[in-house]
């Protein structure tokens, strides 16, 4: 279908709009809605003027628990979002520990390169330096703050490898979404793993390489979604969370 | 109805993180939003299931609201008539409900206290500059945009609750659409 003739267009925003496309077609138009301002305004042209016909239905009033249940989503969904305010939630009181675990764990490789002899021998060394290149390396901890998923990738590469720590229970018809927290800005979905029983691994590939798209990252996280996100799409609630760090 | 320069005001609040804004965007809006999700869906159940998604995306997607694309309210309810939509097409939401069968499969008349789609269009129609369009339009071409929006029907539900055939609604749907907008370009 050509979504470039202006009538066209307005016809599908018209018929979007009042409901009638569906299916299929529904979904396309969605799609040339993501990239084409004129697709965009020709639906809010006509959200405009069905908006006066909406006025007229009589208010319902909800029940309360419409507003606790929704209330209690944001909470958590406003402290992952970078940069909105709120820090205080569920998860903050076990992603520090976390962090604390994170950053001694890099103090113990780092005084183990310093002073390698303090530690191990120089074989054992030459051993931890193959077995450990270069990397990104997020834990993942749960509600309770058990580390959950050890999440690591090479520095330069697209392959992310997720251990299972402990067991994962994705809810049925959802997935594991994993994110990506920037320092500042939002957080965005790097892909979808089906944990294995631990202490078994999984894999996922990337669109680019760990230098790329997690050099400024500094928490990853799991959320259960209906499906893989999309670019853009913002994580419901967070099921595990922790802090990602270079490993060299 | 509530104040749009309020609401425009709390969004761009919301948009920053704001819950004691966003719960007065909920206190202002979530009554009326009920009522329209209620409309396409029938089942309360299933419309406070929809509510609150529409409110989880009003605080995520607060910041993407803009002012120039039209008045806080219309935003708000194309969210929940969208997410309502889609769950209306992807279930039987509305037939488990609004449309039981007879043993035969026909249709039985559910006594509704409701304001049935056109008493609400004639509500919403009286009061607004749309009011010479819709009554300019032909009487099915009415009837088919106000099943259709109010109620979420599909042209196939529209055509059944008729009792016309589905070619003939789907053009009714168009020539309805093109006549509504051309006689309001020119009301304008």
């Amino acid at each position: 279908m050509n979504y470039n003739r202006a009538d066209l267009l307005d016809r599908l925003a018209s018929e979007y709009v009042l409901g009638t496309l569906h299916g299929a077609a529904r979904r396309r138009f969605e799609k040339v809605l993501i990239e084409s301002a004129a697709a965009r305004a020709a639906v809010h042209g006509w959200e405009r003027r069905f908006s006066s016909l909406a006025a007229s239905v009589p208010p319902v009033e909800p029940p309360l628990r419409v507003w606790t249940a929704t209330e209690a989503r944001i909470a958590s969904a406003a402290s992952v979002a970078v940069g909105r305010g709120s820090h205080r939630s569920w998860w903050s009181s076990f992603w520090k520990p976390a962090l604390g675990f994170a950053f001694g764990a890099a103090l113990t490789i780092a005084l183990v390169q310093l002073m390698p002899g303090a530690f191990v021998s120089l074989d054992e060394l030459a051993q931890r330096e193959q077995a450990l290149p270069q990397s990104y390396v997020g834990l993942l901890l749960d509600r309770e703050g058990l580390p959950t998923l050890l999440i690591s990738s090479t520095r330069h590469g697209t392959r992310v490898t997720v251990k299972s720590l402990r067991p994962v229970t994705v809810p049925a018809g959802k997935v594991a979404q994993i994110w990506a927290l920037p320092k500042d800005g939002a957080a965005f979905p790097i892909g979808v793993a089906v944990p294995a029983k631990p202490p078994g691994s999984t894999s996922f590939e990337m669109s680019a390489t760990s230098e790329k798209l997690l050099s400024n990252v500094t928490r990853l996280a799991v959320s259960f979604e209906n499906g893989p996100a999309r670019a853009g799409a913002t994580p419901s609630e967070i099921a595990l969370i922790g802090p990602c760090v270079k490993l060299w | 109805m509530t104040d749009s320069a309020e609401l425009q005001k709390d969004l761009a609040r919301v948009a920053l993180g704001d819950r004691a804004a966003f719960a007065r965007v909920y206190q202002a809006t979530s009554a009326h939003l009920f009522g329209v999700a209620l409309r396409i869906l029938s089942r309360r159940d299933v419309a406070e299931d929809v509510l609150q998604e529409a409110f989880v995306s009003v605080w995520h997607h607060a910041g993407s609201y803009q002012a120039a694309s039209g008045q806080p309210m219309t935003w708000m309810i194309s969210i929940v008539r969208n997410k309502a939509l889609d769950v209306v097409r992807s279930a039987s939401v509305r037939h488990e409900t609004a449309m039981p069968m007879t043993a035969d499969g026909a249709e039985i008349e559910v006594q509704d206290e409701r304001p049935s789609p056109l008493q609400l269009l004639t509500q919403a129609t009286e009061a607004m500059a749309i009011r010479g369009c819709m009554e300019a339009l032909d009487a099915s071409h009415r009837q088919c945009l106000a099943l259709a929006y109010y109620q979420g029907m599909s042209h196939s539900e529209v055509a059944a609750h008729m009792r016309a055939p589905l070619g003939s609604v789907k053009a009714w749907v168009r020539r309805g659409l093109e006549r509504l907008k051309k006689c309001m370009e020119n009301s304008q």
